[in-house]
Formats: structure tokens, C-alpha cells, sequence
């Protein structure tokens, strides 16, 4: 099987994090929040992890008249895939490598 | 009166008074180093001028400010410091990441406390300026830069040492732009202004540059006329030389998103510079042979240049593009293609006056030698006619864009239904 290079700590803490609840939508304030991460650090990731496909994004619909329509996120199945090879190789290792979620290589998806 | 408009108020005398700041010290300055002490009339006509050259340049700040504020008032003055900071900086993502923006703005809307808005909205805006390019591409830039300003240290010691400062800072300025480029780089950030506009501004530059290298290796040093040794291009000089320089480079090979749409605006800046920089060189051969040595000299032009071409100039732009903004664009991009070509123009015809013994290009004064032209070249076709020609082309186009304004403003009342 094919190693692959780890991604950073930070966008492991963000991914393990978004796979706590997989179907959960996230907000990034509670993201910063729950990490401990500040929002330079965080939101660089979560556009990296959109790029990629590992990421869906979505507006809050719900939102209330009088405040601005929040952002929200959670894995998509090539997300959670990397997140279930990150929780299973031991930090300092590379990760096993699958064909789906591979780093580097961008998933086409529809929408946002 | 609302917060809005006091808000609008203040801003606009304190875009006065910063504009009108510099030309205060001016005037101090003149005044204190006079050799000798001056008189009342003296003092006052140096205030005179002094308000004469200042006058555009505070109409221009107070227009700009009204300009922006009319556009982006409504929905700043309700904002806090971080909010400001981070509608800034969210501006400046590349268009397909405009949603990340507003993102960011709305999750800074459940932030609540001081300290913690301030955090937050610090921490988005350096993600907006810095949105997460390619890592290995950030770290081969930052190598390059390094190493070319290593190699400029290297080869200035070496052959060039009155070029040091201006290599090392144009070398540092391209390797933080490259670095710069690198961490917001992507697959479609590419945005570049039109091979007209970018080969004018890279022949500008190239030629500059050339030539710069040339006056430093050749004439490092010149004789002011009490006979000691001045450098040609002092430190000071040579950072300005340098930042200028690579700004255009800058300009021409990845400008700010907002400053390319506008097609007829490049046009009329490129016509603009050209017009400038032709003017120059008609007036250096033709008709300064022509004058009495006492009163020859490029200065003359360098006033009256901008007021014949980038004023009506600005003015025709804002009329064919309809706005104010297309007026202000154009008068950019001639100011950001005329300075390095101006630079060259004067330093190309600088040995041609002294071999004819017309002295120095900017007042015909001499003989100081050609080495003097290149300090000058850069505080007088670079600085001042930049600082010069800015607000005449801010006056130009807000002259130009009056009519589309107060047709705009009729329409509603034109298009309601009649009683």
C-alpha cells in the first residue's frame, strides 16, 4: 500500500474535528472555538479542505431576518475518508493511502 | 445629524488635513533652510506656491473621500474596528473566494466582547490576505528571493558598489512580491492587464533599469558646485528609485482585480503616458534649444505636462466610461506607465545637454556633471510628477463624471410615472 505525507497539525485537528459528527453542519467561530486555533489558521484550512472536495459548504438558511446568513461545513465522504485513515495512523507516520481523498487531487463535485 | 454623516464629515477633513500636511512641512522646511533670512514677501510667496501646488492635491483627497464614502458609507458606519478591517481586507480575495468574505463577516457577527472581535477579525483578515496558496510554491519563492538577494549583495560589492542599497532593495521588493504572489496564487488568479499595457510597462522598467545600472556604473559620483563629491543616488534615492520600480512591475504583471475591467481606462492611460512622455521629449529637443540659457530647463514641463494631458485626460476618460472610477483608473495607469519612461526619457537625453553644455535637464544649471540628472530624475518625473499629476487626474475625472452623476440622479425622477 502507498504512504502518504500527513497533512499538517492544524488541518488534522480541523478534520478529526469536523468527524466527531460527521453529518453535523459546523460554524468556523465554533471551530476556532472548540481548536483553540485563531481564525488566520483556521480558515486558510477549511479553503484548502474545499478545494480539495474534502469539504462541503453550505449558507444558513434559517438565519434570522436582521443577521447575515452563517457559513457552515462539514466532511464530504472523501473528507471522512481521510479522517478515518488520520484517526488510524499514529501522528508521525505517514498515512496509509486510498484512491478516494487523496491529498493533492481535487474530487468533482457539484455545488457547493 | 446621523452617525453616517458625521462620520462622512470628519472623514473628509481629515483626508484634507492629511493631504495638506505634507505641504505644510514643505513650506516650514523652505522657510527654516533658507541661507539667507528671509522676508515677509518671501515667506508669503513661498506660502503661495505652496498653496498653489497643495490646492489639487486636498480637493482631490476631499473628493476621493466623498466619492468613497457616498459608495461605502451606508454600510460602514454601522460597523465596529474589526468589522472595518475585515470588509477591507475581504475586498482583496480573488473573486472566486468572495464568499469566504462573507463568511468570515458573518461569523464575526456572533463574536461578542472587544478583545475577542478584535482577535477574530485580525485573524480573518490575515486569512483573506494570505487565503491559503500553494506551500511548496511560498517556499521556492522565499528561496529565490533569498538567493537574488544574496547574488545582488554579491555582484554590487563586487563591480557596482554605488548601486548597493537601490539592488538589494529592488532584489528584496521582487522576492516579497514573488512570495507575496506565491501565497495567494491559484489555478485562476491569473489577471494581467493586456499586452499593450503590460509591454509598455515592462519596456519602461527594463529601460529604467538599464540605464539606472549605467549612470551608476559610469557616473557614480558627480561634483556639485562647491566642488565636493555628491553620490549620485543616495540611499533615500534609491529605496524611492526601487520601490517605484518594482510597484510597476507589480502593475504589469498582476494588478489589483479592480483595476482591470475598465478597458477604455487603459487605453486612455496608455495614450495618456505616451502623450506625457512624447511631450517630454518634443519639448527636450525642440523647443528647449530654442530658449535663453537662463530660462531653459525640463521643470517647466513637469508643471504644465500633467495639467495639459492627465487633467483633460482623466476628464475624457471618466466622460467615455460614464463614472468617476474610470477617470481615476485611467489617470493611474498613465501616472504607473508614464514615471518609469519618464525616468528613462530624462536620463536618455541628459548626456545629449551636457555634451551641448545646456547643464543639468531639470533647470539647465551646471556644469555638475551627468551624474547629477539621476537623483534628479527621481524626485522630479518620478515623485513630483506623480504627487503632481495624481489629483489634476482626480480633478479631471470628478470634472468629467458631473454630467453622468446628475443624469444619474434625474433618472428616478424621469422614470416615475407622471401624476
Amino acid at each position: 500500500m502507498a504512504s502518504l505525507r500527513r497533512p499538517s497539525r492544524q488541518t488534522t485537528a480541523v478534520v478529526l474535528a469536523l468527524a466527531e459528527e460527521p453529518s453535523a453542519w459546523r460554524y468556523g467561530y465554533e471551530l476556532c472555538q472548540r481548536l483553540d486555533l485563531e481564525a488566520g489558521s483556521l480558515y486558510p484550512v477549511l479553503m484548502r479542505l474545499a478545494d480539495r472536495g474534502l469539504l462541503e459548504t453550505a449558507w444558513d438558511t434559517d438565519a434570522p431576518a436582521d443577521r447575515l446568513p452563517r457559513h457552515l461545513y462539514r466532511l464530504t465522504g472523501p473528507g471522512r475518508a481521510l479522517a478515518g485513515r488520520l484517526a488510524a495512523a499514529p501522528p508521525g507516520r505517514p498515512m496509509p493511502a486510498r484512491s478516494a481523498g487523496r491529498i493533492g487531487r481535487r474530487p468533482r463535485l457539484e455545488g457547493t | 445629524m446621523n452617525r453616517g454623516k458625521r462620520i462622512g464629515r470628519l472623514g473628509g477633513l481629515a483626508a484634507v488635513a492629511v493631504a495638506a500636511t505634507p505641504f505644510a512641512c514643505l513650506w516650514v522646511v523652505q522657510v527654516a533652510n533658507a541661507p539667507d533670512p528671509l522676508t515677509a514677501r518671501a515667506v508669503l510667496d513661498i506660502a503661495i506656491w505652496t498653496a498653489v501646488l497643495g490646492t489639487p492635491t486636498m480637493l482631490a483627497a476631499w473628493l476621493l473621500w466623498r466619492a468613497w464614502w457616498r459608495h461605502a458609507g451606508p454600510g460602514l458606519s454601522g460597523m465596529d474596528g474589526p468589522a472595518w478591517v475585515l470588509s477591507a481586507t475581504g475586498a482583496m480575495l480573488p473573486a472566486d473566494r468572495r464568499e469566504w468574505g462573507a463568511a468570515m463577516a458573518a461569523e464575526l457577527a456572533q463574536v461578542a466582547g472587544g478583545a475577542a472581535r478584535w482577535r477574530f477579525g485580525a485573524g480573518c483578515a490575515r486569512a483573506a490576505v494570505f487565503p491559503g496558496g500553494n506551500r511548496a510554491a511560498v517556499l521556492v519563492a522565499g528561496a529565490l528571493a533569498v538567493a537574488a538577494v544574496a547574488t545582488a549583495a554579491l555582484v554590487t560589492a563586487a563591480a557596482l558598489p554605488a548601486g548597493r542599497v537601490f539592488a538589494l532593495t529592488f532584489a528584496g521588493l521582487l522576492g516579497g512580491l514573488a512570495v507575496l504572489a506565491a501565497a495567494r496564487w491559484r489555478r485562476l488568479g491569473w489577471t494581467a492587464p493586456g499586452p499593450a499595457l503590460t509591454g509598455l510597462a515592462l519596456a519602461g522598467v527594463t529601460v529604467c533599469l538599464g540605464l539606472t545600472i549605467y549612470y551608476l556604473a559610469e557616473h557614480p559620483s558627480y561634483d556639485r558646485v562647491d566642488r565636493t563629491v555628491a553620490v549620485s543616488l543616495p540611499p533615500v534615492t534609491a529605496v524611492i528609485l526601487a520601490v517605484t520600480l518594482a510597484g510597476c512591475l507589480a502593475l504589469a504583471l498582476r494588478p489589483p482585480r479592480w483595476l482591470l475591467p475598465d478597458r477604455k481606462a487603459r487605453w486612455f492611460g496608455i495614450a495618456m503616458a505616451v502623450a506625457l512622455v512624447g511631450g517630454f521629449l518634443l519639448d527636450a529637443r525642440l523647443v528647449q534649444p530654442g530658449l535663453d540659457r537662463g530660462s531653459q530647463g525640463m521643470m517647466g514641463y513637469l508643471f504644465n505636462g500633467p495639467l495639459l494631458v492627465i487633467l483633460p485626460g482623466s476628464a475624457l476618460a471618466a466622460v467615455a466610461g460614464r463614472s468617476l472610477r474610470s477617470g481615476l483608473w485611467a489617470c493611474a495607469w498613465a501616472v504607473a506607465l508614464a514615471a518609469p519612461l519618464l525616468v528613462t526619457a530624462w536620463l536618455a537625453e541628459a548626456p545629449h545637454w551636457d555634451r551641448v553644455g545646456r547643464g543639468a535637464v531639470l533647470d539647465g544649471a551646471g556644469p555638475m556633471g551627468v551624474g547629477a540628472n539621476l537623483g534628479d530624475a527621481v524626485w522630479w518625473p518620478l515623485i513630483f510628477l506623480t504627487l503632481w499629476a495624481l489629483p489634476l487626474g482626480v480633478l479631471g475625472a470628478a470634472a468629467g463624471s458631473w454630467r453622468a452623476r446628475r443624469r444619474r440622479a434625474r433618472q428616478p425622477a424621469e422614470l416615475a410615472p407622471s401624476a
